[in-house]
């Protein structure tokens, strides 16, 4: 089993126009990456450019992960079927791995039920998405990667509308995949929950791109508020 | 903005009166004498609906308890709500499997170009061509009524459904495609349970379409209440056309009050409050709609 999940070489990312300086860097497995920046840098385009979702303007990125299955993605709209019930959207990350066969039916449901009981959501399994309130469609979106159980996850401002109670409890859903030796990288404006959970911290400012750890963030920080 | 908004729709206007005047060739007082003459056709000739096309017919002889059943108007309209049904159905099942192959946001373009110019060839056809292909094909009866609705219903429908797949919030799109799903299993397991109450809203619109082009295939011999339709316009028997006409109304009301009541199943407003029967026809004293709460 490889090591590094994600290697990005000379990256440039944006539409038209570059968005930042070519980007140079890997990530290994366990790790949580916290990418900051203020709103329109660039963020979501870089999660969206390493989820091949857009073409990038230069360099390449590259996924060691399974190909069906193997990278977990979480919108900032959560992508979840508004129409469809809480279970049939679980079962889409459950699912995604299995060949079939007669048992898979019952060992996907089981699937399902295991990852919405992580969220405290199985007891609207059947309901449909739209009926839910915004807390709890994020916890949906959070059972469906982890009845997928990717190696790498992708998400988008996940934790963001949660308060703190919330967000400790998405986040300790997702943990045990994480101790399994998944990585996340989450892009965040909520600065409080970022620095809480990451190892890592990538930042998009000025159309300069930094790789840091949290303890060197911080230290940037902090010398930038003292000059 | 406005100001912009009035110049476009003064500008399109002008323009449509224009084309108008083209096309009646400056003879505005032709449209004095066609009203006219409406009115007179109308009072004279149409008004007051002949009943009797609900009322037995005299050959063959009624064999059934409930009389209505053997008259004109009843076997038409049923003959025609089935063609209309299994054709609509027919339909729907080959758009369903065509127009997730015409999306662009769903497949490339080498897929989705050719699917798309088979169904503009299907829909560039009217019903009532298709049905007269069918009549010389396989003869006249309601079964070349059904192949001329189901051929038109998969052009029509398809197109319909392939932009409201193209339209949808690309979010569910994006998270399955990152996550490895087939195009197949986006298709069937986000895209299509994501548009139900589009599907459902299309489907049971297309019947009602096909209920009122029923009619009109009826005229080239493809079955249904078109048949009767033509034999009475034959024979100048307006009164009993007209009748048919007001039939042919109420059952599309109808329809129109079911496809409301089942889209509430599909969507956030029937969630909140599904409509009853009596509040599909009559509005409640002080119930404001949407429009006015919103002012």
């Amino acid at each position: 089993m490889e090591d590094t999940l994600l290697s990005i070489s000379n990256l440039v990312i944006g539409y038209d126009e570059p968005l930042c300086d070519p980007i140079t860097l890997t990530v290994g497995r366990g790790e949580i990456v916290a990418v900051l920046g203020p709103s329109g840098i660039g963020k979501t385009t870089l999660l969206r450019t390493v989820a091949n979702l857009v073409m990038p303007l230069g360099g390449r990125s590259e996924l060691h992960v399974e190909p069906a299955g193997g990278l977990g993605y979480i919108p900032q709209n959560l992508g979840l079927v508004r129409h469809a019930t809480v279970a049939h959207n679980v079962a889409l990350g459950a699912g995604v791995r299995m060949k079939w066969s007669f048992g898979m039916y019952a060992e996907r449901r089981e699937r399902v039920m295991e990852a919405l009981a992580a969220v405290g959501m199985d007891h609207k399994a059947s309901e449909p998405v739209r009926r839910l309130s915004g807390g709890q469609k994020r916890r949906v979106a959070t059972a469906r990667t982890l009845a997928q159980q990717p190696q790498l996850i992708l998400a988008d401002e996940f934790l963001s509308e949660l308060d703190d109670s919330n967000a400790t409890a998405v986040m300790e859903a997702v943990f045990p995949l994480l101790t399994k030796g998944s990585s996340l990288i989450m892009v965040e404006h909520h600065e409080g929950h970022a620095l809480k959970y990451a190892t890592r911290i990538w930042e998009l400012l000025d159309g300069r791109f930094s790789d840091l750890s949290v303890e060197a963030w911080k230290e940037r920080q902090q010398g930038g508020e003292t000059e | 903005m406005k100001i912009r908004l009035f110049v476009i729709i003064g500008a399109l206007s002008l323009l449509a009166f224009s084309l108008l005047s083209d096309l009646a060739d400056g003879d505005w007082g032709r449209f004095g004498g066609g009203l006219s003459n409406l009115v007179v056709f109308f009072t004279e000739s149409m008004w007051p609906p002949d009943w009797s096309v609900l009322q037995p017919r005299t050959y063959p002889a009624c064999e059934s308890t409930v009389e209505i059943t053997c008259s004109i108007g009843y076997i038409g309209m049923v003959e025609t709500l089935k063609i209309a049904f299994v054709s609509t159905i027919l339909g729907f099942l080959g758009a369903i499997l065509l127009s997730p192959l015409a999306a662009r946001n769903l497949q490339s373009i080498w897929i989705s170009i050719p699917v798309r110019i088979l169904l503009s060839a299907v829909r560039s056809l009217p019903s009532l061509i298709w049905a007269i292909l069918f009549v010389i094909v396989i003869g006249f009866g309601p079964l070349s009524g059904v192949l001329a609705m189901t051929f038109y219903t998969v052009g029509y429908l398809g197109k319909l459904q392939y932009e409201t797949f193209e339209g949808m919030n690309s979010g569910p799109i994006e998270a399955g495609r990152a996550m490895g799903l087939s195009s197949r299993a986006i298709a069937t397991n986000i895209v299509i349970p994501e548009n139900s109450n589009h599907l459902l809203s299309q489907l049971i619109f297309m019947f009602e379409y096909n209920v009122r082009h029923g009619t009109v295939i009826g005229i080239v011999g493809a079955g249904g209440i078109g048949y009767y339709i033509t034999n009475y316009l034959k024979f100048l028997q307006y009164e009993k056309v007209f009748a048919l006409l007001i039939l042919i109304f109420v059952v599309v009301i109808i329809i129109d009050l079911i496809s409301f009541f089942a889209r509430s199943f599909v969507n956030e407003q029937g969630d909140v409050r599904r409509p009853t029967w009596m509040n599909l026809l009559l509005k409640k004293t002080g119930e404001k709609s949407p429009a006015d709460a919103a002012k």
